[in-house]
């Protein structure tokens, strides 16, 4: 800020701004719930429906009860009718109780179930940039808390709307009984709802320092759990005891904060009621003692005003819900706003169709520019033609740009700069699903899904026949193993499944590729997690898959760069070499230095032992201190 | 209240006798607590009464006041109702917090003794549990009673009294009515035990399918770029929307349980009322009671309804409480592995490190880790542990430095068992030095001072010095008080390893045991913690359980383990010539360093 620093204006001016655009944001998101609750609005209808149904029976049965004091029992009047009309008001109260909740507790569920997908759903086609920069937590919680306080919201409304409905009725009834003994009785009662929206907005700030203490906790815990090789090694359990201690002080200490919260709200806000009885019994009493009213509308007053206590509570808490459903709504409201960057395009061209007689997955790259930040380059103008069926190596120290390379041809992000086309056309102008259907990828991180080794393999075509499956995981050389496993293609691997070596999954998602059949493969890396000793077994797979198909190997190991027919040295973003592996490492300092760096790191990495990755024994593995 | 998530899973579930285990030992550890325990039960004595005396009141003014025409009546009424009144908040207001500061205390106890239990523990006992497990008896089985004490337990009190106390006022009042109201009363109870017992049942398969649904939707965020490459993004929404579906079908059939009980609850409210208006004024009109008592039966039937209500929710918060401190006494009762022995002596400065036939087993019925290991490694002597993945290297080490004790045998430091030394003298004489750097919440100069909490700033830097690290972590722009944060995902991985080295030259020990990093280090870090770890280990014994073909060159003599046994020992050359395990492994070694 230029001039005065504390321009009272300026900074008005601004704070106004900040709360305009807050507001606005707010707007959207209550928006976004509008529209939501609109698609089920039969539903909600019906709903509120029932609610004010319900309403008028639960008011009425202190009405009955009265009559029934006043001309059956006072005046020997039919007792026996008034007491099976407040059965039968019995019988209607509990119908529509249930019917009450029912729906609002079952509609609320399905927006929060409904948003939920169209999460799910926006988040798989957002632009891998978007993830790149977002945490899955963040993103979990958008899809679970955020729309569990939704959920809590909405399923107030139909109650809410019913609760004033009832108070409504309640307050014109007594109003219409004795105007006087109803302003008298009444009084306390807006306390209880003052009371109720102060203990929730004191409250809630006490319980998130309990839960945030509680967090501390944990993570203390946590650490000496997960270090306690360091702990037991320096036997410094005393220093993390100490620590807890602190922790478990803190958590009794804001625990107390809130219990002294509770003390000070809770008491008030069970007995404000008593006030109105008393009320009602003092001056109403002497009211019937004068014979201005009836016994019966005493007993009712008293009912009636018991009947109040929850709606008034509810309506509190209302405003509280509220204000978190609209917190949580625009954090929503933004994750489902933000438009995918990389979209297909309106009319897309399509591929030269795949026939015998012509030979197809010819890729350019001509003159590529990109960079993940705007200020910082990877590719400088990247050129390469690679022919139907060639395969071609692209090695490079680390962040020199292959990887990239890999992903832009993906479209996982759009070049700055030049062009890249398959069969002569550019991936842009291709529809997304068509492009990557066309282009198989096998990333230097395997990700098997919590599912069946089928599944798995399958996963590019979950209809594939058995008989493809096995094809493909025969190619990859993972049929044997996999006959193998405890359940053979129906094992369960992934994260919560069997656990399979790093070659294995390799093999797995190789095998993944070949169902896919693309013009294009991709193998990025795929054999840098392999132990060095295994890695003839993937490289056979590998030789088997890349034959008469393009290919692009991203490698830096000289038995598996050997496998293409053209190796590609990459370095400051540009092509540095091209050529035989024999001839590179005659004629290009560059390229012995690369492989020299790649081979020191692996040799490094390779523990000692022969038996390399843990192979089968995975998860069910015997406890961590073996070796 | 139907906010409390509580509930309990079958096999956690306790028998009776467990139960009243349980009960008996809670309330021994709530020995010292008893005075505010007292206190605040004593709140919750007078607040119930005090609900339960407010009908009784009205009762009174309506018989002796309105309809005796008895203004003094009705005035008296209504002056006691205002006192009791003023009495229940004023009590209420006490017994929260009392009650509380019960619970906290408790609970605070609790956590201590756990924690303390758990860190008496040897490394056998962190390899039988999984470390998820053990955080979480820490946390949400802690804050599980938590929950109870802030919501549960005074309403559980309280609720019993006033059933029990309500009953006895009906009685009083008229036992006619209350014989009317036992009529209703048993459907109430029926009602609540199942709602309770579906409930728990819906509420345990809601809470499984939130938890698949969360690892779907996990899977789907983590997977999203695999998912993209592979055009499936249809296919995975689908997925999703399946497991989504399921969750909300578990939903609506945990609201279906409550719809119905709900429902009845309410609609058996009503009709009490209606019985008891009915069968009251024919009693009335026979003069059997007053009209004052048929009002006060209808006031006082909340007061019979809602705590049975309560009480049936209540009772799996106390049931999932009883199961959580049952997991809790367990990890109490276990027995410290690796004590300290009663007539235990200080370890000597410096000596022979000797392992004696020792036989080393993870877990009774499985095979030994190591068998009958022989070897004394002279003061100073740098030893190399090599050999295949599992044959028992690492153990040996761990051994070496008791982090175990072995099943069979002795391990013995300048002559003394290592069971009959001071656990202090045991952890300044020998350190170990753990694979991956582990860094603690706090600052690097707080992570280095760990290893002795009684140093000086100036102790630690001089540490950090000798080993030549300490300008490397003084050019950071906070210096020796940066953050780690995270588990020092601001450092990288060598930086980690130096604050490792670290804390051991803080300790300045006699021997180390060292398990080497297996993982990559950025070459400059590299250079650096090879340089940090060879003036650490100046002068002193060495065990290292190695990796790397360098370090074992550089070791006096190499211990060869495979399948649990040593089987050779001798330098490197020494090896090589004899042409066994150790030389196919030297040439492995070489194969792969070569293009």
């Amino acid at each position: 800020m230029t001039g005065t620093p504390l321009d009272p204006d300026a900074a008005a001016a601004a704070k106004g701004e900040a709360e305009e655009q807050a507001r606005a944001q707010r707007n959207l998101g209550w928006h976004l719930l509008w529209k939501t609750l609109l698609e089920q609005k039969r539903a909600l209808i019906l709903g509120v429906a029932i609610g004010v149904t319900w309403t008028a029976a639960k008011v009425a049965v202190p009405q009955l009860t009265k009559h029934a004091i006043d001309r059956g029992i006072e005046q020997n009047g039919p007792l026996l009718a008034w007491s099976v009309f407040i059965a039968i008001a019995g019988v209607a109260t509990g119908l529509l109780t249930a019917g009450r909740r029912y729906l609002a507790f079952r509609e609320s569920r399905w927006t929060e179930t409904l948003l939920r997908e169209r999460i799910y759903a926006h988040i798989q086609r957002l632009h891998v940039a978007y993830h790149d920069k977002s945490q899955t937590g963040q993103l979990m919680s958008r899809a679970s808390s955020d729309l569990q306080q939704v959920q809590q919201f909405v399923v107030m409304i139909p109650i809410t709307l019913s609760n004033v409905a009832q108070l409504v009725a309640v307050t014109v009834i007594l109003s219409l009984t004795d105007w006087r003994l109803a302003i008298v009785a009444l009084a306390p009662l807006p306390f209880i709802n003052v009371a109720s929206r102060r203990f929730s907005s004191r409250i809630h700030p006490a319980v998130l320092a309990v839960q945030n203490e509680q967090a501390q906790l944990a993570s203390v815990v946590e650490e000496s759990v997960s270090g306690v090789r360091v702990v037991k090694g320096l036997g410094t359990e005393q220093v993390q005891f100490d620590k807890l201690r602190k922790e478990a002080d803190d958590i009794q200490r804001v625990s107390l904060k809130a219990a002294g919260i509770r003390s000070r709200f809770l008491p008030a806000i069970d007995l404000l009621p008593s006030l109105g009885l008393i009320a009602v019994l003092g001056y109403g009493g002497h009211r019937v003692i004068n014979g201005d009213m009836s016994i019966g509308d005493l007993v009712a007053f008293n009912v009636y005003l018991t009947m109040l206590v929850w709606p008034l509570r509810n309506i509190g808490m209302m405003v509280a819900l509220g204000q978190r459903a609209a917190a949580a709504l625009v954090r929503v409201h933004e994750v489902l706003s933000t438009e995918p960057a990389v979209k297909s395009p309106e009319k897309p061209r399509q591929l030269p169709p795949r026939t015998s007689a012509t030979q197809t997955g010819a890729v350019r790259f001509e003159s590529v520019h990109f960079g993940y930040d705007v200020d910082r380059e990877i590719l400088r103008g990247f050129d390469l033609a690679i022919a139907p069926g060639e395969s071609v190596a692209l090695v490079g120290a680390t962040g020199s740009g292959k990887s990239t390379i890999v992903r832009l041809l993906l479209r996982f992000y759009d070049v700055t700069n030049g062009r890249i086309t398959i069969d002569g056309v550019d991936v842009r102008r291709l529809d997304l699903g068509e492009l990557r259907r066309n282009v198989g990828v096998v990333f230097e991180d395997t990700f098997l899904f919590n599912d069946s080794v089928r599944n798995n393999i399958a996963f590019s075509k979950p209809d594939a026949e058995q008989s493809i499956v096995e094809r493909a995981a025969r190619l990859a050389g993972a049929h044997d193993f996999i006959n193998q496993l405890p359940d053979g293609y129906d094992t369960q691997i992934g994260e919560r499944g069997y656990s399979l070596s790093g070659g294995q999954r390799q093999r797995v998602a190789i095998a993944r590729a070949i169902v896919a059949d693309p013009r294009v493969l991709v193998l990025d890396d795929a054999t840098s997690a392999v132990d060095p000793s295994k890695e003839h077994e993937i490289r056979d797979a590998m030789r088997t898959v890349m034959s008469g198909r393009t290919t692009i190997v991203v490698a830096h190991r000289p038995g598996t760069i050997a496998l293409a027919d053209r190796i590609v040295l990459l370095d400051g973003g540009v092509v540095a070499a091209v050529g035989q592996h024999r001839d590179l490492i005659e004629s290009s300092e560059r390229y012995r230095e690369v492989l020299a760096a790649w081979a020191v790191r692996d040799a490094e990495s390779d523990a000692a032992d022969g038996s390399g990755i843990a192979e089968t024994r995975g998860s069910i593995a015997a406890p961590t201190g073996g070796d | 209240m139907f906010g409390m998530g509580a509930g309990v899973a079958p096999e956690d579930q306790l028998d009776r006798s467990q139960t009243r285990r349980v009960l008996r030992r809670v309330l021994r550890m709530a020995y010292p607590f008893r005075k505010t325990a007292y206190v605040s039960l004593g709140c919750v004595v007078v607040t119930t009464a005090a609900t339960l005396a407010a009908p009784i009141l009205v009762r009174h003014g309506i018989d002796a006041g309105i309809r005796a025409n008895d203004v003094y009546e009705l005035n008296l009424s209504v002056g006691l109702y205002l006192v009791i009144t003023a009495l229940a908040y004023g009590f209420g207001r006490l017994q929260y917090v009392f009650l509380n500061r019960t619970g906290e205390a408790f609970l605070r106890e609790l956590r201590l003794k756990v924690f303390a239990a758990m860190q008496s523990q040897s490394m056998a006992f962190y390899d039988r549990n999984k470390a998820g497990v053990l955080v979480a008896r820490m946390t949400a089985d802690i804050e599980t009673m938590g929950e109870l004490i802030q919501w549960g337990l005074l309403q559980f009190l309280a609720s019993g009294f006033l059933v029990v106390l309500a009953f006895a006022v009906l009685f009083t009042l008229s036992w006619e009515l209350t014989l009317v109201v036992l009529i209703v009363f048993p459907v109430i109870v029926i009602a609540s035990v199942k709602f309770q017992r579906d409930s728990n049942v819906a509420y345990l398969s809601v809470r499984e399918r939130v938890g698949q649904n969360l690892g779907t939707l996990q899977e789907g965020i983590a997977a999203v770029r695999v998912i993209q490459a592979y055009a499936q993004e249809d296919h995975q929404i689908k997925r999703f929307q399946r497991s989504n579906r399921s969750l909300f079908d578990s939903h609506v059939r945990s609201i279906r349980i409550s719809t119905w009980y709900f429902g009845l609850v309410e609609f058996s409210g009503v009709v009490a009322a209606s019985l008891v208006v009915g069968i009251g004024g024919w009693l009335v009109h026979r003069d059997a009671v007053s009209l004052g008592t048929v009002v006060a039966f209808i006031l006082l039937l909340s007061s019979l309804f809602d705590p049975v209500q309560q009480l049936s929710q209540l009772y799996n918060g106390v049931q999932s409480a009883a199961a959580a401190l049952h997991k809790l006494f367990g990890i109490l009762d276990s027995e410290p592995e690796i004590g300290e022995a009663p007539d235990a002596v200080d370890l000597p400065r410096r000596g022979v490190l000797e392992v004696n036939g020792v036989t080393f087993t993870y877990q009774a019925g499985t095979h030994p880790a190591l068998k009958q290991a022989e070897i004394v490694v002279r003061d100073g002597e740098r030893i190399a542990l090599v050999g295949p993945t599992g044959a028992g290297k690492s153990t040996l080490a761990k051994l070496m430095a008791r982090l175990y004790d072995p099943s069979i045998g002795s391990v013995s430091y300048g002559g003394t068992d290592l069971r009959r030394a001071t656990l202090a003298s045991l952890r300044e004489r020998i350190v170990v030095v753990p694979q991956e750097g582990f860094l603690f919440n706090g600052t690097i100069r707080e992570n280095v001072r760990l290893a002795r909490i009684t140093a000086s700033d100036e102790e630690v830097e001089a540490a950090l010095a000798r080993l030549g690290i300490l300008d490397h972590f003084e050019r950071l722009p906070d210096g020796l008080d940066t953050e780690v944060r995270e588990r020092g995902s601001r450092l990288s991985a060598g930086e980690r390893q130096l604050v490792a080295l670290g804390r051991a030259a803080l300790v300045d020990p006699a021997v180390l045991v060292l398990d080497e990093a297996t993982s990559n280090l950025d070459p400059g870090t590299e250079a650096e913690v090879e340089a940090a770890l060879e003036r650490l280990m100046q002068g002193r014994t060495t065990i290292v359980v190695a990796h790397r073909l360098t370090t074992v060159q550089r070791a006096d003599r190499i211990v060869v383990v495979d399948k649990a046994q040593i089987v050779e020992v001798g330098s490197h050359a020494e090896l090589l010539e004899r042409n066994g395990k150790y030389a196919a492994l030297a040439r492995a070694w070489e194969k792969s360093h070569a293009l």
